[in-house]
């Protein structure tokens, strides 16, 4: 549906190089990168806003590299929503239609059915000054969506939302992928985000693209720690490689390579080994083979949210661990845990990866 | 905190009072009739009119010439950027008689453009084209500067937005740019006219004849004294703020309407 392929382009300082992406039809792409890191510009190439300095770009197979942004028919989303402010949301959703010559009723059926679809047809004689977040945000899709466009892009559509309101919209982008079937391409720092929407996601750093893969699998298999980090992973822990594949965790002993998916290629010796903070376990059942290791460490730190438990502990001199419990998981602990106390602690084998060094 | 809360408004309204009270006491001290016998002096309401229709085409072209400039501005990003926005910003920097001479020596008959128009029929040198084209140099940056202002106070992505939406840059900018950011251009060219009209050092240079109305201020004032330039002053000082206060109005009345 959309191919990029070796797309260089240089904005000041800034370098986008992106060697390959591919979005299938209906797909629903995730773009996951902190902030400040190119996907905007990507976004904004992809709409022909940026002319690359080298590469193609190819929507349904056909070359639109330098095709001027008005004939691209690409629906963009801003996380700001840019709603003209001096037009009345009936007009903003008409701007694209009367672009392309549309008058009269067939144009006025077209806006109606679409605020119909976003629930915003009692807006429709008022400015966008005069609107919440959320249906600035409803406005900016029928807007978009009413040209029916061959790709959605989304850039950080939710982030200037309350919680309330983004959870909504979540779910409302999703009966709009489904309903109309569209391809979207949604750039986001939000992992839940990714998660919740994504049917593919691609991690962007930089202007390059570092992983592509489901939520699921870059989740499991980060290609960097700067992934992993992104995936929400906390645990790093340096561990080195021996001549016969045995694999030696710092301040943890030794891992039996087996229990990795990919065992580290000979002959790289010094590796990170990470798993999910949730494989973690305070006070296990010492006879539990799920775990791969038991041992002791000490708190170092206990923060709590309205669902979680999140414990920092130390082990040895230089080992950092986090475990994650659900409230109810930490009430079942003999005491609840407080910084400072020895606590025997395992790591389950589910979800360990190993890393290559480096890439903070 | 007080002293900042007292300090602050007493050097507003003192600065305040600094700027309207030579205006004002010039206009209270005005006799009617003398006043009324001004109005009725051709050569006055001809150098009044003059003025006005002279600083009205500077301002034209301005907006012809400084609105794509402004734009730029506003928008790109190139190399030599701040050497560019010196030189809008240069005309106001130096002194209007030497601008005045400056002109003369590039518009003046003898001189290279003013050669070029010459023989195209166009003269500079004590004709109304040459009062239009100093006044425009020297008030050439208000308009310029206000509408940078304002083009860079509208957000780049509505224009790209309008672009995805199927319009032409050119759509994109009279549909959505301008419609957001007139007013700043308005009220610059408010700014380019003021400052046209008012304009002497730069004028009397390159176009002494006909005589424009601070010209014609000064002359009075160098051949028959205060009494006689007064006025004057005071006709152009009222018709001035008449029309600017008109203007002012209909473009806040406007913004309020949207």
């Amino acid at each position: 549906m959309l191919r990029l392929e070796d797309i260089r382009l240089r904005l000041g300082r800034f370098r986008l190089a992106i060697d390959a992406l591919h979005i299938g039809p209906g797909e629903y792409r995730v773009l996951l990168g902190p902030t400040g890191t190119g996907k905007t510009v990507l976004l904004e190439t992809i709409a022909g806003l940026h002319t690359p300095d080298r590469g193609r770009i190819l929507l349904h197979g056909r070359e639109i590299t330098t095709t001027v942004p008005e004939q691209r028919n690409l629906g963009v989303v801003y996380q700001e929503y840019a709603l003209f402010p001096h037009l009345t949301v009936f007009d903003n959703i008409a701007f694209g239609l009367r672009m392309g010559g549309e008058r009269g009723r067939e144009m006025k059926k077209k806006v109606g059915a679409m605020a119909d679809f976003l629930g915003i047809s009692r807006l429709l004689a008022r400015r966008p000054g005069n609107l919440s977040g959320g249906e600035r945000q409803r406005v900016a899709l029928a807007r978009a969506l009413v040209l029916r466009p061959h790709l959605l892009l989304l850039d950080e559509p939710l982030s200037a939302l309350d919680h309330i309101t983004r959870d909504r919209l979540r779910r409302e982008l999703q009966r709009i992928h489904r309903q109309f079937g569209i391809t979207i391409l949604h750039i986001t720092h939000d992992l839940d985000e990714a998660f919740f929407l994504a049917d593919r996601m691609a991690v962007v750093r930089n202007g390059i693209l570092l992983q592509e893969g489901t939520p699921e699998a870059i989740s499991r298999q980060p290609a960097t720690r700067f992934v992993a980090g992104l995936m929400g992973l906390k645990n790093f822990i340096p561990a080195r490689v021996a001549a016969g594949g045995a694999i030696a965790v710092q301040d943890l002993g030794h891992l039996d390579p087996g229990l990795l998916a990919s065992p580290p290629p000979y002959p790289m010796e010094d590796i990170l080994l990470t798993f999910p903070s949730w494989t973690v376990e305070l006070e296990p059942d010492p006879a539990d083979h799920a775990l791969w290791w038991q041992g002791t460490a000490r708190i170092r730190d206990v923060r709590r949210n309205d669902s979680q438990v999140e414990v920092e502990l130390a082990r040895g001199r230089s080992i950092t661990l986090h475990a994650t419990l659900s409230r109810r998981e930490a009430g079942r602990l003999s005491s609840m845990p407080g910084p400072g106390r020895e606590v025997r602690i395992g790591i389950g084998r589910e979800g360990l990866h190993w890393l290559p060094p480096g890439d903070e | 905190m007080k002293s900042f809360r007292i300090l602050f408004p007493v050097a507003a309204i003192l600065l305040l009072l600094l700027l309207i009270l030579p205006l004002a006491n010039m206009i209270v001290s005005a006799d009617p009739a003398i006043l009324a016998s001004t109005l009725a002096d051709r050569e006055v309401t001809r150098s009044i009119l003059l003025t006005l229709r002279c600083a009205l085409r500077a301002t034209l072209a301005g907006l012809f010439l400084g609105v794509p400039l402004a734009y730029l501005l506003a928008r790109w990003e190139f190399r030599g950027k701040s050497i560019v926005q010196g030189l809008v910003d240069l005309p106001v920097m130096i002194p209007h008689t030497a601008m005045g001479v400056a002109l003369l020596m590039i518009y003046g008959r003898k001189f290279m453009l003013g050669g070029l128009f010459e023989r195209l029929g166009i003269s500079f040198v004590g004709t109304e084209a040459g009062i239009s084209l100093a006044m425009a140099y020297v008030s050439m940056p208000f308009l310029v500067n206000a509408a940078r202002d304002g083009f860079a106070g509208v957000d780049p992505r509505l224009e790209k937005v309008a672009r995805t939406l199927g319009a032409s840059p050119w759509q994109a900018f009279f549909l959505v740019t301008l419609p957001l950011c007139w007013r700043a251009i308005l009220s610059g060219a408010i700014m380019m006219w003021a400052r046209g009209i008012s304009e002497f050092g730069a004028v009397v240079v390159l176009a002494y004849h006909p005589m424009v109305a601070p010209i014609l201020i000064w002359e009075r004032f160098q051949s028959y004294g205060l009494r006689y330039a007064r006025p004057v002053a005071v006709l152009l000082i009222l018709i001035c703020l008449v029309f600017f206060a008109g203007l002012r109005w209909l473009a806040a009345r406007s913004g309020r309407e949207e």
